[in-house]
């Protein structure tokens, strides 16, 4: 990683992270029917945030890419696609287990639900037909399905106000939420917005390096992927506590922290593994390497 | 020579025809697979006839969904034999009537597989709508027009793929999700007679302009995607 803003951004984020987190556990008050299970509103909304930021930023890179073909444009798409899969994955995991508690059962069909997991599906279908195409054609293929799934994003976000629905409505800014926890959610709203552009950021300085197979741009990724397994780690000890208290709702909460977390480490450890691959690859190219430094892929 | 572009759509259209109507493959083998959809889902389910106005529409559009997909991935199939569809690319025809070629023909063809089905159905199923019939004939114009417009873009992606006509499902389902939900709901509004499927229409139109426009402007940058 070049940048020493990232460091600095990695700082902030990680403390961020705790902050929100502490909030979100000790300060923000319980909810009054819900209790603690309703604590898992403070990260599962600011996952769905940044998962529709990280979309967007794909939509963006895409067309950029069709534009000028520039594979800077196909990197950030690919991240913003892959990190977003991801934090969506969140959002659908985190939600079945808070309507479980509030609504009974993990699952309904409403308009909320159903295009949400529709639009997690057309991500993914993005992400197989990258890992599927012929080499040299995937760009540009993706960046049309991209375009294709971004006109999808509007219907999501359209049904949540056209169709009735048993999800809650947003109400950041309405007299329905107490300004406390909105003050807690707009904490981690900024926290995991700022963890899921690192995470980003991260993952688009791979693709580059894949791009390049490039010794010096994948040595230096290496130092920074050790440094953000801390934030995930950290959380862990959080719940170590907390498993202990046989409260329903505190188990409610602690299991979504628990899957949201596992989700997150895993798409971590699966980043590392593919730093790895890199590196065997580049290891093995060594002498090529020196060449396609020089070529013309910029 | 200059040829418009409607007509070259047209000369597309009845190539595609032409070429159907003598070997008859594609509209064989998705008539045999509709066919046993609807004797496969009668026998699970055995319904009495007000039941199976509730989920017939759902049943209906899911055999032709995937008879569909069975029709666009031979549709485009047939082009990469020869280099066929190389030379179209070098030539200076327009992609785009190239695709709406395809379209057009795609669409004639599931529309004649859903004619020749229909009547089964309500045979079947021991049918009869409550609501205005006559909407479902717009219902089932416009949903095949989403599902096709989409179905022949996404079929000219998919085999340039490594597995292509696996591919294609894989595309094309999650798109399609808003466009089969609001078929559906629409049929089963219809049937049932209980709700207006007009909004659900609406809805339809709406995603067949957006799509349509959508295909029309991509078209040519995925068949020169090298």
């Amino acid at each position: 990683m070049k940048s020493p803003i990232f460091f600095v951004l990695l700082i902030i984020t990680l403390g961020l992270l705790a902050w929100g987190t502490y909030q979100a556990i000790m300060v923000a008050p319980a909810e009054a029917t819900m209790g603690d299970a309703q604590r898992i509103f403070y990260y599962h909304v600011p996952a769905a945030t940044a998962a529709s930021f990280l979309f967007w930023g794909n939509f963006l890179a895409s067309i950029w890419y069709l534009w000028k073909r520039s594979p800077v444009a196909d990197a950030l798409a690919v991240a913003g696609a892959e990190v977003g899969v991801v934090f969506f994955g969140v959002v659908l995991i985190s939600g079945p287990i808070w309507a479980r508690y509030a609504w009974g059962t993990f699952w309904v069909w409403d308009a909320r639900l159903t295009t949400s997991l529709v639009l997690w599906l057309l991500y993914v279908s993005y992400l197989v037909l990258r890992s599927s195409s012929e080499a040299g054609s995937t760009s540009v293929m993706a960046a049309a399905l991209a375009v294709f799934a971004a006109l999808d994003m509007p219907i999501v976000y359209m049904s949540n106000r056209w169709f009735r629905t048993s999800h809650p409505q947003p109400m950041i800014g309405t007299p329905n939420l107490n300004p406390e926890m909105q003050h807690v959610l707009l904490w981690n709203m900024l926290a995991f917005c700022m963890f899921a552009l690192l995470i980003a950021w991260f993952r688009f300085e791979l693709e580059r390096a894949s791009q390049k197979i490039n010794a010096l741009h994948i040595q230096k990724a290496t130092q920074s992927t050790m440094a953000m397994t801390i934030a995930p780690v950290m959380l862990f000890f959080v719940d170590e506590k907390l498993l202990h208290e046989q409260m329903v709702q505190h188990r409610f909460m602690v299991a979504g922290y628990i899957a949201v977390w596992t989700i997150y480490i895993g798409y971590l450890l699966f980043l590392m593994n593919k730093l790895a691959k890199l590196r065997k690859e580049e290891a093995a190219l060594n002498v090529e390497n020196h060449v396609a430094s020089r070529s013309s892929y910029v | 020579m200059s040829l418009s572009v409607t007509r070259l759509t047209w000369i597309n259209v009845a190539k595609d025809l032409r070429l159907e109507w003598r070997s008859r493959d594609v509209l064989n083998s998705m008539l045999f697979f509709s066919l046993l959809v609807v004797v496969i889902f009668s026998f699970s389910f055995s319904p009495t006839a007000e039941e199976s106005r509730r989920f017939v529409g759902g049943l209906v559009w899911t055999a032709f969904l995937f008879s569909t997909i069975m029709a666009l991935n031979q549709s485009w199939a047939r082009e990469l034999r020869n280099g066929v569809l190389d030379a179209y690319r070098v030539s200076p025809a327009p992609p785009e009537a190239l695709f709406f070629g395809k379209c057009i023909g795609n669409f004639l063809l599931v529309l004649l597989l859903e004619c020749l089905m229909s009547p089964l159905f309500v045979l079947f199923y021991n049918l009869r709508s409550i609501g205005p019939y006559w909407q479902l004939a717009v219902i089932f114009l416009l949903g095949t027009w989403a599902l096709v417009v989409n179905g022949t873009f996404f079929a000219a992606m998919s085999i340039r793929t490594r597995n292509r006509e696996l591919m294609l499902p894989l595309l094309l389902l999650p798109i399609s999700i808003p466009a089969v939900v609001a078929m559906v709901t629409a049929t089963t509004d219809v049937l049932t007679g209980e709700l207006s499927a007009v909004s659900q229409m609406k809805f339809l139109a709406g995603y067949c302009v957006i799509f349509t426009t959508a295909c029309f402007l991509l078209f040519e940058t995925v068949l020169n995607a090298e």
